[in-house]
């Protein structure tokens, strides 16, 4: 029980990843020159790893 | 048209690299030199030269003036302990 | 090259921009020098991407969008660490701070109704966003709007 004890939780940093990698693909795909496979590939899985490391420093700084 | 923006910024050049050199507080120093680093990569565009402009930008605008306060301040700090423990 | 509006544009905001961040960062008080040096940027910046659009080649949009990202940056370096020369004093210009932003913010829309839409538009309008946006993050850390932040 103590695993589902929060999917609240679970759901908002599900929700905040997707948020980071959806505007950081768009960001990739606006910024390269030809867009083919290749670069789509390659934007999704950057976006993916940028979302992560975002989510990371957002929760490094807190405001007071 | 072309020549009068290379004299132009050939000019900005010459004047900032002149006022970073005429000035006396490596702190005030860095703040021109980060100007000129600016104005460098502005003056690789117009020579045609983006590539050589985008390293001399990141290089010119944070690096180095980012190195050199941190050195200004290490300075600074161990000569204010020094003067406190004498 | 032939006469060229772009590139006169770009020549005239360049002399203009540069003249006076020049003579604001060689001269004057600590306060007065980084606020010259954060208007750097959106004097440059601006004229980078009308010299893109001058000579035709899109690509050199890049150098335009590397200055917009650390153009700010830089200016946070000295924030940090010229505490010393500005404790007591407030860097803020917020007049000048607002003509640069608005002078950013004509260049981009006409640089984007010069050119067809497509993905260049957003490229430019996310350039724009990016040097407005890093300008006032820039001057608002100047005037020490940002004393409360602390990694924790």
């Amino acid at each position: 029980m103590t695993r589902r004890a929060a999917p609240r939780a679970v759901l908002l940093a599900a929700g905040e990843l997707l948020a980071w990698w959806v505007v950081l693909a768009l960001l990739w795909l606006v910024l390269i020159s030809t867009v083919d496979t290749l670069e789509r590939i390659v934007g999704a899985s950057c976006a993916a790893v940028g979302a992560v490391l975002a989510r990371a420093g957002r929760r490094a700084v807190t405001w007071r | 048209m072309s020549d009068a923006l290379t004299v132009v910024v050939l000019l900005l050049v010459a004047g900032s690299a002149t006022a970073t050199v005429a000035q006396r507080d490596p702190a005030r120093q860095a703040l021109v030199l980060s100007f000129l680093g600016v104005l460098l990569a502005a003056l690789f565009t117009v020579f045609q030269a983006p590539d050589v402009g985008l390293s001399q930008l990141a290089v010119g605008s944070v690096l180095t003036p980012l190195l050199i306060m941190l050195s200004v301040r290490k300075v600074r700090r161990r000569a204010r302990s020094e003067e406190g423990t004498e | 090259m032939a006469v060229n509006g772009w590139i006169l544009a770009a020549t005239i905001e360049l002399g203009g921009g540069g003249a006076a961040a020049l003579w604001g960062v060689a001269t004057g008080p600590p306060a007065r020098r980084v606020i010259a040096q954060n208007m750097t940027t959106s004097a440059v910046c601006p004229a980078l991407l009308l010299l893109a659009q001058g000579y035709g080649r899109p690509s050199y949009v890049d150098l335009a969008l590397l200055l917009a990202l650390l153009g700010p940056v830089g200016t946070l370096v000295f924030a940090r660490l010229l505490g010393d020369d500005l404790a007591g004093q407030q860097p803020s210009a917020w007049a000048l701070t607002w003509t640069a932003a608005g002078l950013g913010a004509a260049v981009v829309l006409a640089l984007c109704v010069a050119g067809s839409p497509g993905r260049a538009t957003v490229k430019l309008l996310v350039i724009g966003a990016l040097l407005i946006s890093g300008n006032l993050v820039a001057s608002r850390a100047l005037a020490g709007g940002f004393r409360g932040v602390r990694g924790g």
